[in-house]
């Protein structure tokens, strides 16, 4: 699904990521660990909004770099904490998005009611809760036809129904051949989710967690 | 204290004014020699419309500065600011002072100068005039900071939002007339004035076109500050753009555009301006050239922490050495051909953000 090879990732001549050479079979994975242990950097790396050196590949085919617009039709991100210039509203991003992503028609509104953005539609972004912000991320995030969807602290500030419709509509993606990769903070073994491999990121790399109950 | 502070404030606004701070020095050390500086001073010590006139140039860059701090106060990643209405108001009012004087340092080394030069004259009442004025400024300044800062109330007015859907094109434009309305003014007022002046400098038959290219090249410089203000809103506020699948010529396509539209009142105003001797394609020709420079700017600028000092070095280079290339006839289909050209190769060759390595 993804290789990643010889991935370092480094602030201010600091690595804070190092991976040698990890392949990432498709399915739902979950990374943990502890606050600022690397879990968003790595995520922002594989969205492409980071610089690093080495390699990422998706499908075998999508080059980070070689193939850098294909790759990011087929990788979508959603940030932890999302901001937004408070001018806009959801639908100037969400339309803006959408057309770059390519997404069908009428997939939009589908997610907008999904996740219950409709409900503010037209408002600007800074009359937004956090909650309000982390469900437009998350909607901007399913735009297009992603293969890889990175979901940074989805949990996070979500109400439980839009929690709820957003576990399943995860799980039928993934039926879909989408493959989904997130990080939490809060027990994510409550959401039902089929994990596919937890993964443990500390000490500046991801290693699998073995006989992780969660799996 | 006050570390932080010049840190959080008088740091980045020198930062952000790198450009129009170099052209305004430019304009007044470079074309003014220091004797003209010291009839004008003269002048105005014994002319109270003059003084009046310097008083309100004066003004105008303490509005700057005041605007520049409350537009700090009302941004979310400083709300931790808040906190410091727990400290006591005399120590408020002295960080909030020492901030002031730090942003008016131009203001206060002219007005220094004046000073000296009305004590040598015996020009008392002017010297009074000027330290109250000066006094004046930083009190009604720190008065307003501090009010902001103890009422923060970033919904008290707000321009009306466009009805439509607003396109990605619209989002930098619209962010800087809501959130840096005089950042746009001065910046896009101080360009075209420059643009006017220099078409009407010598409006006659044998008009010498490498005024125009000076002027031009003034005005870019004006608009240095720009390509990073763009810079910082959209690394702020959109890093979504960063995994949005455009190739690096449809990203250079997309900026370009921008561009153009920020520069298309200028075009107006040549268009309007231009003197007599001077083609309709020069003029035409003069403003691609601008377009591309800024262009240039923005490949040069773009997703990069560059240095104030550093870039007000490159800036001033940039400004000797384009003024010794204008004076040496360096045509303007050249100067044109580089800007686009440049910035054409140095895009492909940087190809932000697709192929960054750290």
């Amino acid at each position: 699904m993804l290789t990643v090879t010889n991935l370092l990732k480094a602030y201010d001549g600091h690595p804070v990521l190092t991976i040698p050479d990890l392949t990432f079979p498709p399915g739902i994975h979950y990374f943990r660990g502890s606050n600022g242990s690397g879990k968003t950097t790595f995520l922002r790396v594989v969205a492409g909004l980071l610089p690093f050196s080495g390699r990422i590949q998706l499908a075998q085919t999508y080059d980070i770099r070689q193939q850098p617009v294909d790759y990011r039709l087929r990788v979508n991100y959603a940030e932890a904490e999302p901001r937004y210039p408070d001018f806009l509203t959801a639908r100037d991003l969400a339309t803006f998005v959408a057309n770059a992503k390519r997404a069908p028609a009428g997939q939009v509104n589908q997610l907008a009611d999904l996740l219950g953005v409709s409900a503010f539609w037209t408002q600007p972004t800074r009359t937004f809760s956090s909650g309000m912000l982390k469900k437009l991320s998350l909607l901007l995030a399913w735009l297009g036809h992603p293969s890889l969807v990175l979901l940074d602290e989805p949990l996070t500030t979500l109400d439980v129904e839009t929690a709820g419709r957003l576990f399943d509509f995860i799980q039928e993606r993934v039926r879909q051949g989408v493959s989904v990769w997130l990080t939490s903070h809060q027990d994510i073994t409550l959401t039902g989710l089929p994990l596919t491999a937890s993964w443990q990121v500390s000490n500046g790399t991801i290693s699998p967690i073995d006989h992780d109950p969660a799996v | 204290m006050t570390r932080l502070f010049n840190r959080l404030f008088i740091q980045p606004f020198y930062e952000q004014n790198a450009g129009s701070l170099l052209v305004v020095t430019l304009l007044a050390f470079g074309f003014m020699r220091p004797m003209d500086h010291e009839a004008l001073i003269t002048a105005a010590l014994g002319s109270p419309l003059l003084l009046g006139l310097v008083f309100l140039l004066w003004g105008l860059y303490t509005l700057k500065a005041i605007t520049f701090i409350i537009a700090r106060l009302n941004d979310p990643t400083h709300l931790f600011l808040t906190a410091f209405r727990l400290v006591s108001r005399a120590n408020r009012w002295l960080v909030w002072s020492a901030v002031l004087i730090g942003l008016l340092l131009p203001v206060l080394g002219y007005a220094g100068w004046m000073l000296a030069r009305a004590v040598h004259y015996d020009q008392w009442f002017a010297l009074n005039g000027i330290i109250g004025f000066l006094i004046g400024l930083v009190v009604v300044g720190v008065s307003v900071v501090d009010y902001r800062l103890r009422h923060p109330a970033p919904d008290r007015f707000r321009l009306p939002r466009p009805a439509f859907r607003l396109p990605y094109l619209l989002f930098f434009p619209t962010y800087w007339l809501r959130h840096e309305p005089l950042s746009l003014l001065l910046t896009k007022g101080c360009s075209g004035l420059l643009l006017i002046g220099v078409c009407r400098l010598y409006p006659t038959d044998e008009y010498d076109e490498r005024l125009l290219l000076i002027g031009l090249l003034l005005s870019v410089l004006f608009q240095a500050s720009v390509p990073r203000q763009l810079s910082q809103f959209e690394g702020r506020y959109l890093p979504l753009l960063d995994n949005l699948p455009y190739s690096v010529n449809r990203r250079f396509g997309q900026y370009m555009v921008l561009y153009g539209l920020l520069w298309l009142p200028e075009l107006g105003l040549l268009m309007r301006n231009r003197p007599d001797a001077v083609s309709i394609g020069y003029i035409a020709l003069l403003w691609l050239t601008g377009w591309g420079w800024l262009g240039l700017l923005h490949a040069f600028t773009y997703g990069r922490d560059v240095d104030p000092n550093r870039w007000l070095a490159i800036l001033f280079a940039g400004f000797i050495l384009g003024l010794l290339t204008i004076m040496a006839g360096l045509p303007v289909v050249v100067w044109g051909l580089l800007g686009w050209g440049v910035a054409l190769v140095y895009t492909q060759l940087r190809s932000l953000p697709l192929n960054v390595t750290s």
